[in-house]
């Protein structure tokens, strides 16, 4: 195609003078038009590295972040951008600094690679948090991507802790999770320095992920605690601890199934103003699930395919019921048997008869919210999933 | 207050009924005479209106610590709710007579005496728990709640203000405001009211029902309308419905208009999220969808009506409005049959 002949030519004449900055700018628009996005941002960082503030290629900056941050983008190589970018800067050597506040943090083993689908989900943790925290450099080029949290919210069981802690198992050290009985025990003992202490850790190992599991419980709408001053004060605490402006390199992620719950302070911009679905596990996820509940036990002619098929709607919690409602079945006819009897279809499908999905109530809940709170488009995801799905 | 007293009630603070409950539970698995675990865990099974259940747990609490004043008030309630009502208001005036001066004590027994039915002791009660907290939107919303089962629509509507400019999220004052403002006749207002309702605590699904039955309420109103405009019609054409005349158009067209003005007149200045609530309440109700479409076809007649000037067209408003009423009268049926009163 005389079209790339022409893009071939342009890289040669650029890697032959690196210094020309409007060339270099002009081979990145070619390279952002035919969706290379990496590239044209090597390109322009390097061109930005030559020239610092030369405004036309600040602006192909952004035009880049934010083609590269839209949620459906298929994932970006943060690490191959890294790669292209060449060495950067050095100086960035994680210390690992032991800290009161993650001492008792359980180190969990989970990694993404133990998360059944949930394509989306993954790809979106990638872009806004672990992509910028592998590359900090690169992140930092990017300006604020930062400033802000991601909350993930979706019916119960379905995997919102679980995804976080394989966040957290990418990340190792520099991951700190507030759960609902940290909560709690903040809300009993001296609950503002406890939150604030928190914070003060996460900042102290920037970059990091600060983590708060059911925020609900944490960020709960002012208006329903009138009578505890105690939990409206741990609010107002989180709301001043995330508007900080020190939270540079702390990435703020929150889950919970009551979205509608949380004040709407928190949802303002610079706080959780991103909100991310986590549905009930598609159909790899199922497999996945179901196969992790299996794995252990003595099964035999198990169809998963089909098993998969007829759990549609199920949440992980659901799955693992199903399982276990099995194994219970198996394991009585065993005991009367005086021998052991494997898990087959049989004991599934009685199972499959006795438990069903525990997600309707929170989607009839859900259909309300798309009702009535979803003037502003924050639960546009939901409300499409809720058009696709009207049964639910 | 213990340790896991207080967890408790915050767990209920926080909704999470299902995690107080277990946390109290395991608590009384390690000391089975704490009162004050057992009373919250009353006032949790309370919340989630598992009033038997609760019962057994106020019982417990109030044979540990009889001298609690909200011991008997949790356990007033619980009765109240269970229909035993000469125990529920012994109970409720245990606690007031332990503490006179608790707003909270106050309105258990105002509850009390709601649910028996004594609504004029329930109002002097709830009004002393206004006196003794003014700055508490639970006081005033019991007290409109009992005002408006009186039909003192006056002090209701006083009341329900009140809380709302004490705590401005109200939902559940939004709300029965609302459903006043239907019973007066002001379908406009009671959109507004439940629409609002519904942003501050999308979770009711009470608040799309009454949506409905505003919708059928404005439903009934322009039937009425257009029963009316086909006598119009009729009146225009002057015994001729056959052939094409202006007198009739104008009717058509007056018709019409009578329809556009009084629509503006109920649906101006309603919120933002009236739209989708609207038609998510109407779409949870087929027969309430059906009538909308036939009510859609008949004002689409008489616009037929205005552009050709043929009166008989108007006559075709009655057959649908007819097949309407046939089906008014069987749902009305079926749903009589399904909720036995
Ligand atoms: N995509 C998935 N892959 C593997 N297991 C999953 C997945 N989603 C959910 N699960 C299982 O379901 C369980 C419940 O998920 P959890 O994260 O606790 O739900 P949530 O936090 O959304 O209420 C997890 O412990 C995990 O075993
Ligand atoms: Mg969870």
């Amino acid at each position: 195609m005389p079209d790339d002949a022409l893009l071939g030519s342009l890289l040669a004449a650029v890697d032959a003078s690196p210094d020309d900055v409007p060339l270099r700018l002009h081979v990145a628009d070619l390279l952002a038009a035919r969706d290379r996005l990496p590239e044209a941002l090597a390109h322009c960082t390097q061109a930005l590295s030559r020239a610092p503030g030369d405004p036309r290629a600040v602006a192909l900056l952004q035009r880049l972040t934010a083609a590269i941050a839209r949620p459906v983008e298929p994932g970006f190589d943060w690490g191959r951008a890294e790669q292209e970018l060449g060495p950067l800067e050095a100086g960035f050597a994680q210390e690992y600094r032991p800290d009161a506040v993650t001492e008792d943090v359980e180190r969990p083993s989970l990694t993404l690679a133990d998360v059944g689908g949930m394509e989306q989900v993954k790809q979106r943790l990638e872009m806004t948090l672990l992509g910028p925290m592998r590359n900090p450099e690169l992140a930092r080029a990017f300006g604020t991507s930062t400033a802000g949290g991601l909350l993930l919210y979706g019916p119960p069981g379905c995997g919102k802790t679980f995804v976080a802690r394989a966040v957290a198992g990418e990340l190792g050290a520099s991951f700190y999770e507030v759960g609902i009985s940290d909560v709690l025990d903040m809300y009993t003992g001296s609950s503002e320095r406890n939150l604030t202490q928190v914070f003060e850790a996460a900042r102290r190992n920037a970059p990091c992920v600060l983590f708060f599991d059911e925020v609900d419980a944490l960020g709960q709408k002012r208006s329903h605690l009138t009578h505890s001053s105690s939990m409206r004060n741990t609010v107002n605490t989180l709301l001043a601890e995330l508007d900080a402006g020190r939270n540079e390199g702390v990435f703020v992620l929150g889950a919970t199934n009551h979205p509608w719950d949380v004040d709407s302070a928190l949802r303002r911009p610079g706080r959780f103003d991103r909100m991310l679905l986590v549905l009930p596990p598609d159909a790899p996820a199922r497999a996945a699930i179901l196969r992790h509940h299996l794995r252990d036990r003595p099964v035999s002619g198990i169809d998963l395919d089909r098993l998969t098929r007829s759990t549609e709607h199920f949440s992980g919690a659901d799955l693992a019921h199903l399982c276990t409602t099995a194994v219970e079945r198996a394991l009585a006819d065993s005991v009367r048997l005086g021998s052991v009897r494997p898990v087959g279809m049989a004991d599934l499908d009685a199972a499959l008869a006795e438990v069903r999905p525990s997600t309707g109530p929170w989607f009839a809940t859900a259909r309300n919210v798309v009702a009535f709170a979803n003037t502003d488009g924050s639960y546009d995801d939901l409300a499409a999933y809720l058009k696709q799905n009207r049964k639910l | 207050m213990s340790g896991a007293a207080s967890r408790v009630a915050q767990l209920r603070t926080l909704r999470r009924l299902d995690d107080a409950e277990r946390t109290a539970r395991e608590a009384l698995a390690a000391d089975p005479q704490d009162a004050a675990v057992l009373t919250e865990l009353a006032a949790v099974l309370l919340s989630a209106e598992r009033h038997a259940d609760g019962l057994a747990a106020a019982d417990a609490a109030a044979a540990l610590a009889p001298q609690d004043e909200r011991v008997h008030r949790v356990r007033g309630v619980l009765l109240a709710r269970l229909g035993r009502h000469t125990e529920a208001l012994h109970a409720g005036y245990a606690a007031v007579s332990l503490a006179p001066n608790e707003p909270f004590a106050a309105l258990g027994y105002a509850t009390v005496l709601q649910i028996a039915g004594r609504l004029d002791d329930a109002q002097r009660v709830a009004l002393r728990a206004v006196e003794l907290a003014p700055a508490e939107p639970a006081a005033h919303l019991r007290l409109a709640d009992v005002a408006s089962d009186r039909h003192d629509l006056v002090t209701a509507r006083r009341a329900y203000a009140e809380t709302l400019r004490l705590d401005p999220d109200n939902a559940a004052a939004r709300h029965d405001l609302a459903v006043l403002d239907l019973q007066a006749h002001r379908p406009g207002d009671a959109l507004r009211g439940l629409v609002e309702a519904g942003r501050m605590d999308p979770t009711q699904p009470l608040v799309l029902r009454n949506i409905a039955a505003v919708v059928w309420r404005l439903a009934w109103l322009l039937r009425i309308v257009l029963v009316v405009g086909v006598f119009v019609v009729i009146a225009a054409g002057g015994g001729d419905g056959a052939t094409p005349s202006v007198p009739v158009r104008i009717g058509g067209a007056l018709v019409l208009g009578v329809v556009a003005v009084a629509s503006w007149r109920t649906l101006r200045n309603l919120p933002a999220s009236t739209r989708p609530a609207t038609l998510a309440a109407v779409r949870a109700d087929r027969p309430l969808a059906f009538t909308c479409v036939a009510l859609a076809v008949c004002v689409g007649l008489f616009g037929a009506v205005a552009v050709t000037g043929i009166g008989v067209v108007a006559v075709l408003v009655w057959l649908v409005l007819a097949l309407l009423a046939i089906v008014a009268v069987v749902v009305g049926l079926a749903r009589r049959r399904r909720t036995p009163s």
